[in-house]
């Protein structure tokens, strides 16, 4: 790196705090609390962007107004979050004199029952830096698979088509419902469940919902409180699963389709930052396997919709996707099939695409950034005396997901056999809790037994455990609560004890 | 008849050879006599993929297809070595014909040493190389120096000290070394490679050193080997292809290129080795450190094989399971390597940490060839 300094802040010394310049171990969910004290430190000093806020952005009063009060002084943010006064002086001087900035941000913001307050802070401070619209600055979600800002773009969604187009929009509907044709008409222009609301409606609302078809999803590893979660399938009438694998969900199924895997298919896939690329097929996928697509297809047809489901090529649907979706409007085959390929909006053919958004207005109907005052909120459940610890969860590198391809590669099996649960070294020692003992981890909606992993690289008061592994499953233990907004819920922060196990 | 030490210029017979293959095709002409007459059972060379930035290594079996394969594309950043391991593993009696630049032959002389291939096998028609380039940096230094678009671009060659293009409606070259000073240009490991003409092929080829009306229309080929003066006779008594003797200007002039190349790879040999001493522990701590052991380093290197299948669980020094290993991950690759790292740059070129192994094992056995000897032979033991 050309001199630029990183400044990292995780509950835990991980692989990328190594890199950085300064590392601000934190407690879990008090994301908001520092970017509001890291505002108000910048603003006392006079670092703030003046012509930016001036030229690209309103309500920065009202803002100003949250950020300065006294509860986010740097002595208050330092007791909400553990991060000394002076590493967070040390982060607001160097993000408010060093221009540009970015910020990089994974599922340690989004998933908290305040994941849409987190992101919004995230865009005041860089609004207010006059961060964005410019190379080497922006909010940058990281998301969490290769494809996911690909299939969020198709609209696997319950609330939008392909590029957020909403679903209640009626000329939108109409749009959708003349391009596909359907005799008896598209679903009603009105907003679906999200996954994790569909869990909670299983649950609370037997009979509402009846059949579910999940495709190339481990809810019964992924998805937080997994007793719950099997409670919810086991409310179904008929469950559908389409994997590559017979996972921990596809043993629950009636029907278990088998899927091609990504080496075995033809399509594109879309990057965080927007860019779409071309994925070429290696090889045949095996047995009956099939592609997605024509699984989909062989499926309507069998409905009475082949007309609708025409497709013979992974190409074909990509024109149609291209046809009905505006920022995708000038893409094809053949221009993506350049190395660099082409980022989203691309609205016409003759169009070069748009590595950076936002460069000289924002997508409000004014063209204004909107700043949003926000307040800080503890997670949905904080440490107590029964559950004196906050527990987080993630992923490790030699793993992906639910384990279900990672876990059968006998070489990452061999770097990772199976989970555990980080603790502080002085946690452990008032625990009495020895390195790589197997320990009772409990929270109000389950317990599971897992080796500990003493380390110093966490935080003290903050216990990890990564998700992958079913036989010491993390989201037994997690938080079903959800932010009111987006439906996400708190993977990142519940609370927690440590038993020792004692022989019978 | 020919013999080794003997100079020819030579090239195509076949008019289609003559135009589709560079300086008169005589090397697709070679492989392709090679191949019909029996001599091998397979070729193995590069050919265009998608675009000139794409080079695919192919085995061809149909003398009429070998044409696929004429001219060069020096962004291709491939090392052939361990291919050839693979070929000869799996058809045990095969014989193969090899176009080889000069790590693909180092490569396979390392392989050779350690018994993993049998060069008896193997023609091996040597290119001599004055470098490649990446093809992600290729395109960017088109688009960037050249203000060229990069599909755009239908030939690309390296002559006479500049990177020159051909492209619709013109052609352009930029000096290498301007190209250099700025971060562009060959590999890392390219610009310091003193083995530019491949004279442990069989046959050494290349365009240094024609001169006169041959220039442009004929290969300059340096007879190495007993096997590779028969096919040169072979395929002259076929009709395959024609020669005559290289005229003493332009042995002249080929060895002033030679050494006007080996002159530039000891100033960067030079220049990237003294910025390394200058922190030579803390540049290596620093750089590895971002490892995240994927093993592509180790996959990549012709000196590192097999055994590795072991090395992927718990060993003593090399914890499983650690992001960044162990330093002694690095170490161990170093010191396996420490007199046969050939500088070939897959290392480097692969990991997708960008971290310049390379230039690490390069720098270790340079300097340990500069002070220790006997160099590696398989020892006769095991302790």
């Amino acid at each position: 790196m050309n001199g630029a300094k990183v400044i990292y802040a995780d509950p835990r010394y991980t692989a990328t705090a190594r890199q950085a310049d300064l590392y601000m171990p934190f407690v879990s969910g008090s994301d908001v609390a520092i970017l509001n004290g890291l505002m108000q430190e910048i603003i006392k000093n006079g670092w703030e962007d003046k012509e930016f806020i001036a030229k690209r952005t309103k309500d920065y009063e009202k803002l100003k107004e949250v950020v300065m009060k006294d509860a986010y002084s740097l002595e208050n943010v330092s007791k909400i979050s553990g991060i000394p006064v002076e590493s967070l002086k040390t982060a607001a001087e160097w993000l408010g004199t060093t221009k540009p900035g970015a910020i990089l941000y994974s599922m340690g913001i989004t998933q908290h029952t305040v994941g849409v307050d987190n992101v919004k802070s995230v865009a005041n401070i860089q609004m207010l830096l006059g961060n964005l619209g410019k190379p080497g600055s922006g909010v940058n979600a990281l998301r969490g698979q290769n494809n996911v800002q690909g299939a969020c773009d198709m609209g696997a969604l319950p609330v939008v088509f392909t590029a957020y187009q909403k679903v209640t929009d009626a000329a939108v509907h109409k749009k959708f419902a003349d391009a596909w044709g359907f005799p008896d008409g598209i679903c009603e222009p009105k907003n679906g469940y999200e996954v994790t609301v569909m869990m909670d409606v299983l649950t609370d609302n037997p009979g509402e919902l009846k059949c579910m078809y999940i495709m190339g999803e481990n809810p019964m590893l992924s998805d937080p409180d997994l007793n719950h979660v099997r409670h919810a399938l086991e409310s179904l009438e008929f469950l559908v699963v389409q994997d590559i694998f017979l996972t921990e969900t596809a043993e629950m199924a009636d029907v278990v389709l088998p899927a091609a895997c990504y080496a075995e298919r033809n399509g594109t896939q879309t990057s965080t930052e927007r860019r779409v690329q071309m994925w070429r097929k290696a090889q045949d996928p095996p047995g009956e396997a099939k592609e997605d697509w024509q699984i989909i297809s062989e499926l309507a047809a069998k409905m009475g919709y082949a007309k609708q489901f025409p497709y013979q090529s992974a190409e074909e649907i990509f024109t149609e996707v291209a046809a009905v979706t505006p920022s995708y409007h000038g893409m094809n085959y053949e221009r993506l099939s350049k190395p660099e390929a082409l980022h989203w909006p691309c609205p016409t053919l003759e169009h070069p695409g748009t590595p950076i958004l936002h460069k000289e207005k924002f997508s409000h109907p004014d063209g204004l950034g909107i700043f949003t005052p926000i307040e800080w909120k503890p997670p949905a459940e904080v440490p107590d005396a029964e559950y004196p610890f906050v527990l987080t969860t993630g992923r490790v590198l030699w793993h992906w997901h639910t384990g279900s391809m990672t876990r059968r590669s006998a070489t990452l099996d061999a770097e990772v056999p199976t989970g555990w649960i980080e603790i502080n070294p002085e946690d452990a020692k008032a625990l009495g809790i020895k390195d790589k003992e197997k320990v009772r981890a409990v929270t109000r909606r389950g317990s599971v037994e897992v080796p500990a992993k003493v380390t110093k690289d966490i935080m003290k008061g903050i216990m990890f455990m990564p998700f992958h592994f079913a036989e010491c499953a993390a989201n037994i233990l997690t938080n079903n609560a959800l932010d009111p907004i987006a439906k996400i819920p708190e993977f990142k922060a519940c609370a927690v004890k440590v038993e020792k196990i004692m022989e019978a | 008849m020919a013999a080794i030490g003997d100079m020819f210029y030579t090239w195509a017979a076949d008019a289609d050879v003559l135009k589709k293959g560079e300086c008169g095709g005589a090397i697709t002409a070679l492989q392709q006599y090679a191949l019909s007459s029996g001599m091998v059972d397979a070729v193995l060379a590069v050919r265009k993929g998608a675009d000139i930035y794409d080079a695919v290594p192919t085995f061809i079996t149909n003398p009429a297809e070998v044409a696929e394969t004429a001219g060069s594309l020096h962004c291709g950043t491939l090392l052939l070595s361990k291919l050839v391991k693979d070929y000869l593993d799996s058809n045990k009696t095969a014989r193969l014909g090899v176009t080889v630049k000069g790590c693909d032959t180092m490569g396979l002389i390392e392989l050779a040493k350690r018994d993993a291939v049998d060069l008896d096998r193997l023609i091996l028609l040597g290119v001599n190389c004055g470098g490649s380039v990446s093809p992600v940096l290729a395109r960017k230094m088109i688009r960037e120096k050249f203000e060229v678009d990069p599909d755009l671009v239908h030939k690309e060659e390296i002559d006479k000290g500049q990177f020159i293009i051909e492209y619709e409606g013109g052609h352009k070259g930029i000096k290498i070394d301007d190209l250099e000073d700025e971060g562009y240009g060959r590999r890392s490991n390219c610009r310091r490679c003193l083995y530019k003409v491949p004279r442990q092929a069989d046959l050494a080829c290349g365009n240094w050193g024609v001169i006169g009306d041959k220039a442009g229309k004929a290969t300059f080929v340096e007879v190495c080997s007993k096997k590779g003066a028969n096919l040169l006779d072979a395929a002259v008594k076929a009709g395959a292809v024609k020669t005559e003797p290289a005229i003493p200007k332009g042995i002249e002039i080929r060895g002033k290129v030679e050494g006007a190349m080996l002159n530039l790879g000891n100033k960067w040999r030079k220049k990237n080795f003294e910025a390394l001493a200058s922190d030579l522990w803390g540049t290596i701590g620093r750089e590895t450190g971002r490892c995240i052991k994927c093993y592509s380093c180790i996959e990549n290197c012709p000196v590192c094989f097999p055994a590795a299948e072991d090395l992927k669980g718990k060993s003593r020094m090399v914890i499983s399971g650690e992001v960044p290993p162990n330093p002694m991950f690095h170490l161990r690759r170093f010191a396996h390597i420490s007199d046969s790292c050939i500088n070939c740059g897959q290392c480097e070129e692969l990991c997708p940490m960008d971290i310049p192994l390379a230039l690490f094992s390069h720098a270790i056995r340079t300097e340990g060839d500069s002070a220790f000897e006997p160099k590696l032979g398989k020892a006769p033991y095991t302790n």
